[in-house]
């Protein structure tokens, strides 16, 4: 761990995207497995990610779940090894309906997920700053509570945009 | 004064191992405590053990070892968190003074 100052306000200095053709909303899916296929092909479409990213987000899910309960609903942040990453990225959904993802640390329990954040991360050091604000929003009941019933991409990215602003002015 | 060391373990060491050790650290500092703290992958963590004291995870440990384990979920949700890191600070405290007399 470096001495990284995540409090600085400049966003630009890395390119962590988080773009309106990476965004998904109250999409209607089957399973996790589902929507990990749909988000992996828009990163990939898009040029985020190689071809192998999606199967191994997949594998990964398995072995280290992603599934957390936050207080106001159930997220996960499916990713994977830097080495299926080309550009950095996060790709958001909601879901019409909750998809069953197993927990975080504890593979034997469900969590209900309705926001997916599904992160494509080539270099973690890098981007700290950008992420561990995107990954606050967990904790900003308000933010997800307003991700949750948003009715466009647009109005997703200003949620996740408002609530990073609002990190790097405190 | 001995510095206590505490490994932050997540499933691959991508982001969340970080996210939550900087967490963690901000919350010592804020009590005067200045541990030496690491992020690692989960498969790392077998040959890393034995340098650390405490050892946060946020997958399932399943190296066998006598030393403390918490969970590092509650520093990614929020959920828990006062709890989990009035623990982790009784523990840091109870090592810092054990170690420092030796």
């Amino acid at each position: 761990m470096g001495n990284i100052n995540f409090n600085d306000e400049n966003m630009k200095q890395d390119e962590l995207s988080i773009e309106e053709n990476l965004i998904l909303v109250k999409e209607k899916v089957t399973s996790r497995e589902d929507i990990i296929r749909k988000l992996g092909n828009m990163l990939l479409e898009n040029g985020y990610v190689k071809d192998t990213y999606t199967q191994a987000v997949l594998d990964r899910e398995i072995e280290y779940p992603t599934g957390l309960q936050a207080r106001v609903t159930g997220v996960a942040i499916p990713h994977t090894d830097t080495e299926h990453v080309l550009k950095p990225a996060v790709a958001i959904a909601t879901l019409d309906s909750p998809v069953i993802f197993n927990g975080m640390g504890m593979p034997d329990t469900e969590v209900e997920v309705d926001i997916i954040l599904m992160l494509a991360i080539h270099d973690p050091k890098l981007v700290v700053s950008t992420l561990r604000k995107v990954i606050f929003i967990l904790e900003d009941d308000e933010a997800l509570k307003k991700m949750r019933f948003a009715k466009s991409k647009l109005e997703i990215k200003s949620i996740m945009f408002n609530h990073i602003r609002s990190l790097a002015n405190k | 004064m001995y510095k206590v060391k505490i490994v932050v373990v997540c499933g691959s060491g991508v982001a969340m191992a970080m996210h939550a050790a900087y967490k963690l650290r901000e919350y010592l500092e804020k009590e005067k405590l200045y541990a030496h703290i690491d992020g690692c992958g989960n498969n790392e963590l077998p040959g890393k053990i034995s340098a650390y004291d405490i050892v946060v995870s946020n997958a399932q440990v399943t190296v066998k070892t006598d030393k403390p384990i918490f969970s590092a979920i509650p520093l990614i949700t929020g959920v828990g968190e006062k709890e989990l890191v009035e623990k982790i600070i009784v523990k840091v405290r109870e090592i810092q003074e054990e170690k420092s007399n030796k």
